[in-house]
């Protein structure tokens, strides 16, 4: 498999060249264009179970993707016999990064960053504790296993910190981290803080890894837009 | 008349320098600034002059495409046209009888030898909820169009699959049908691609990297619900 991030970062689309029979997985409704020699499955948005049973357990898996975790009910996967080509555009506007894991090391991805990733990868949904569900800026988290890529799309800029010790980021600015960090949601100061400095909450990390952050977010631009929409 | 493009890509800007007397065409709303020598016409869908008709285009539901025509009076001037979203604008060079597609929403500006026709509905009535409006536009000059996001020029020379979303523009020489975006309708209709065309032939295609409905999609949601 070829990748290409191509018009970053503030409008970055990932082309993807597809050997015989090589797969990629993607989010719902991010292809651009596609040669017509590759085949699209679609299914659920969750891991393949088998039977009935399965089915259901699945059905509820993505359901609950698509109302907390804000990502597509379903995926396509591209293929075909003799390979092909395939674009993929995120949804906001901003970078793509990669990042390739071995089987052992996994990454953990905010929802609504995922693109796209190799088929062996399997992503299941994860909770960034209780506190985060208010305040508006819960923390949904997407963990990534597997072996091969994964394509994650930012609103903005992406910069990459190596942690080594203690590092604190808005939840709204997260995009991913290595899982061999630990991670706690927080507000920044004490009640006063929470209710007027504007800074919601916040995420520490402890640990060393790597962090990716996003120069903008989502939230703050809802809350922008809010009051100035009619009554 | 001649086209320079500023600001490329995230926030272009097209500036239309007119010489005396010579006049340029350009998307209702798109102007930012002009010089105090030009004069304007508004043109709508059912040409220059009916406003009873045109009215009742507009009323009836019909697309509604409203341009403005510049005219340098006296002396050189300029005017200078941005579109509502972020991105990228490139000019093309049109060649009498190979007409290039504009999506509705792409076009920018062109001068007084290029015609446009907002009446042509090659794609209209596939599907409800996503028709799509392209104009038609032939003639010699520049056409500007705009992308929401960075534009690609791709030359095509077979076939290829395309998200409407995501086309801005194609010249002729290119064929065009709908097709499935997955392997069955239904699938189709779950994988979120929307309409989905299959392009084919010798010519030019004109991609944007993001597509406004999708934009809305992932913006909208969380947002208070619109009222009337």
């Amino acid at each position: 498999m070829q990748y290409h991030i191509e018009h970053g970062p503030a409008f970055a689309w990932l082309r993807v060249g597809l050997g015989p029979n090589e797969r990629i997985v993607a989010e719902a409704g991010a292809m651009v264009r596609q040669s017509t020699d590759l085949e699209v499955e679609t299914r659920l948005n969750a891991s393949r179970k088998r039977g009935f049973f399965g089915l259901i357990v699945a059905v509820f898996v993505a359901l609950l993707r698509r109302l907390v975790g804000g990502e597509t009910m379903f995926v396509n996967e591209f293929s075909g016999p003799r390979g092909g080509e395939v674009v993929l555009a995120p949804k906001l506007s901003g970078h793509i990064m990669r990042r390739t894991l071995d089987g052992r090391r996994t990454l953990f991805v905010q929802t609504g960053g995922y693109l796209a990733s190799g088929p062996d990868i399997d992503t299941r949904l994860r909770f960034g504790g209780l506190r985060t569900l208010f305040g508006g800026e819960g923390l949904v988290l997407l963990q990534c296993t597997g072996q091969g890529d994964v394509f994650v799309n930012s609103y903005g800029g992406i910069t990459e910190v190596a942690v080594d010790g203690k590092f604190v980021v808005d939840t709204g600015h997260i995009v991913a981290f290595d899982g061999a960090l630990d991670f706690r949601v927080r507000s920044i100061g004490g009640a006063k803080a929470f209710l007027f400095s504007g800074e919601g909450l916040v995420c520490e990390f402890t640990g060393r890894g790597s962090l990716f952050i996003q120069s903008r977010n989502m939230s703050a631009l809802r809350s922008w837009v809010i009051p100035l929409l009619p009554q | 008349m001649h086209f320079e493009i500023q600001y490329r890509p995230a926030h272009s800007l097209a500036t239309a320098h007119l010489g005396p007397g010579e006049s340029v065409r350009a998307e209702a709303s798109a102007m930012v600034s002009m010089t105090r020598n030009l004069e304007i016409q508004t043109d709508g869908p059912m040409g220059r002059g009916g406003l009873m008709k045109n009215l009742k285009r507009a009323m009836l539901g019909g697309e509604t495409f409203f341009t403005n025509t510049f005219t340098a009076r006296g002396t050189p001037g300029h005017v200078t046209l941005a579109p509502t979203l972020c991105g990228d604008m490139v000019v093309v060079e049109l060649q009498r009888g190979e007409p290039l597609y504009i999506q509705g929403s792409s076009y920018v500006a062109s001068p007084d030898t290029v015609e446009i026709d907002s009446r042509w509905q090659g794609f209209k009535g596939f599907f409800s909820g996503e028709s799509l409006f392209f104009l038609e536009a032939e003639g010699t000059g520049p056409v500007v169009v705009n992308a929401f996001g960075a534009i690609e020029t791709l030359d095509l020379n077979g076939d290829i699959i395309v998200d409407t979303g995501h086309l801005v523009a194609f010249s002729t020489g290119i064929d065009y049908a709908i097709t499935k975006a997955s392997r069955g309708w239904i699938a189709s209709y779950l994988s979120g691609e929307g309409l989905v065309l299959r392009m084919s032939g010798r010519g030019r295609i004109y991609l944007q990297s993001r597509n406004p409905n999708e934009y809305g999609g992932a913006v909208g949601p969380g947002l208070p619900p619109r009222k009337g």
